[in-house]
């Protein structure tokens, strides 16, 4: 059954506005290089579900989830520097990927391509984004407790579970867009909507409302541009991004002086 | 001893293969004020992360079962130009970060007031607060919680010489009032000497305990900061 008209948008509509509201948390927590990185491991994840003829979607996931695990070991031992090894095992694994990748895939897997998609799954990953979404509004006290003051948050009973929620949150969703903006940009998709409203928001509230918003927002639009002049969705969204973040660094002046 | 709603035995923490606490024994009593002295690196810090089961630590920590545990740390990690307001660390704890009732408002109110606070603090930034506005900012939102007991890890720390008094005078207020009692770390003899019903001296072990003006004789001091220290005269 094919997908229905707009499919694309309304894909573009509630991964970007799950992107936007998980992005506040993984930038406070300085964490967005780690984050970028995280996207390139489903890079394996794809090419191995090519290789056993299974969607690449659920390759994805599986890499992904797995990703989201090493990183949560790796914070949770203190002797080691969890950036480097993330940088080398990330880039790695994309090397690897790249290798194994059909070349007629490559840059679809990089940059992402208009999905061709079921009517099941697509009304899946819709769900799945609403529900991503919504968990981080739950679950944003908790969040960033542990932000402010790790001690803090686990005298008043907030364990490492929520450290783990929040990565996992963060890999469903890089895993939910990377089909529309691809490997190499779906990290960035998380971390630009955030660093925008970060220079606009003087609260953590609003920080979270207005990123998920711009997340939204600039995916449907970075869509309407890819469509209306042909450009792949993942360049057109990121790049639309990062330009909303050049008008918005006059306001960041203002805020903090 | 029952009216203790801390007990402590033979406390030891080893971080790495160093040994940074050994075999610490003390009680703290219901509504006291204890005192924890010692010099840098003695390991006071993190006598109070075993207490909180932050770190991995042998011996026996006792606390009196239901009691409420404040903690006051001495600085928070998040970042200048993070869009945090002070009313939003407050609000973390509130059981609706989203939308507060009125019954959370009104506590922290009295908790504002308690600390010499004007309400104007809640608009501004986590970040853009004074030393002296961090500290009182993080001792009201531990007094939220009610506790029964509060944990101080030098209160006064990033606080101007002159507004010391103050804090200590504001706990030292909530501890009367409230029966709360106080366990905290300070460098301060004086604020020992006039808050504290009790002090523990550390210096990786318990140097000396008791009531300071017993136990803060020239002999402890001199083993705890050297020979050069001064200390505190009768007058």
């Amino acid at each position: 059954m094919p997908a229905p008209p707009h499919a694309t948008f309304w894909i573009a509509l509630l991964v970007g506005l799950a992107s936007g509201s998980v992005g506040p948390f993984i930038l406070l927590r300085r964490m967005a290089l780690v984050g970028d990185a995280l996207s390139h491991v489903a890079l394996p994840g794809i090419a191995l579900a090519l290789i056993y003829h299974v969607d690449p979607f659920y390759g994805v996931i599986a890499f992904l989830v797995a990703a989201a695990f090493v990183i949560f070991w790796l914070e949770g031992r203190s002797r080691v520097p969890p950036d480097a090894i993330v940088g080398l095992l990330f880039t790695a694994s994309l090397a690897v990927g790249i290798l194994m990748l059909p070349s007629g895939d490559v840059i679809e897997s990089l940059f992402g391509a208009f999905p061709t998609l079921s009517v099941p799954l697509l009304a899946g990953i819709l769900v799945v984004a609403g529900v991503l979404t919504a968990l981080c509004f739950l679950l944003a006290k908790r969040f960033l407790f542990l932000i402010v003051s790790p001690d803090l948050a686990r005298v008043n009973g907030l364990g490492r579970g929520y450290d783990l929620a929040l990565l996992l949150i963060f890999a469903l969703i890089v895993a939910l867009g990377i089909k529309l903006v691809g490997t190499l940009l779906m990290g960035a998709l998380t971390i630009i909507p955030a660093s925008i409203a970060k220079n606009l928001a003087a609260s953590m509230r609003r920080y979270v409302i207005l990123s998920a918003i711009f997340g939204g927002a600039i995916s449907v639009a970075g869509v309407w541009l890819a469509e209306s002049f042909r450009f792949l969705p993942g360049p057109s969204i990121v790049l639309l991004g990062v330009a909303l973040f050049a008008v918005s660094l006059p306001f960041a002046r203002r805020r903090l002086a | 001893m029952p009216d203790a709603v801390l007990n402590v035995e033979d406390l030891s923490v080893t971080l790495d293969g160093v040994s940074v606490l050994q075999n610490v024994s003390f009680s703290l009593q219901k509504g006291a004020s204890f005192a924890v002295i010692g010099p840098n690196g003695a390991g006071k810090t993190m006598l109070f992360r075993a207490l909180l089961d932050l770190v991995a630590h042998t011996g026996v920590v006792e606390w009196q079962p239901g009691v409420k545990i404040g903690y006051v740390p001495q600085r928070f990690t998040v970042e200048r130009s993070a869009p945090i307001s002070t009313m939003e660390f407050f609000l973390l704890q509130s059981a609706h970060f989203w939308r507060p009732d009125a019954a959370f408002r009104r506590g922290l109110d009295q908790e504002l007031r308690s600390m010499g606070l004007s309400p104007e603090v809640l608009r501004k930034g986590l970040g853009e607060l004074s030393g002296g506005e961090t500290q009182r900012v993080l001792i009201a939102s531990a007094l939220l919680r009610k506790p029964d007991v509060l944990l101080l890890d030098e209160p006064t720390a990033a606080v101007d010489a002159g507004f010391e008094e103050t804090v200590y005078a504001l706990l030292h207020r909530v501890q009367k009032e409230r029966g709360t009692a106080m366990l905290l770390i300070s460098h301060d003899l004086t604020v020992v000497y006039r808050y504290a019903d009790r002090v523990l001296c550390l210096n990786k072990s318990v140097v000396c305990q008791g009531r300071p003006v017993e136990a803060l004789n020239p002999d402890a001091l001199a083993t705890l900061y050297g020979e050069t220290s001064f200390y505190h005269h009768e007058h």
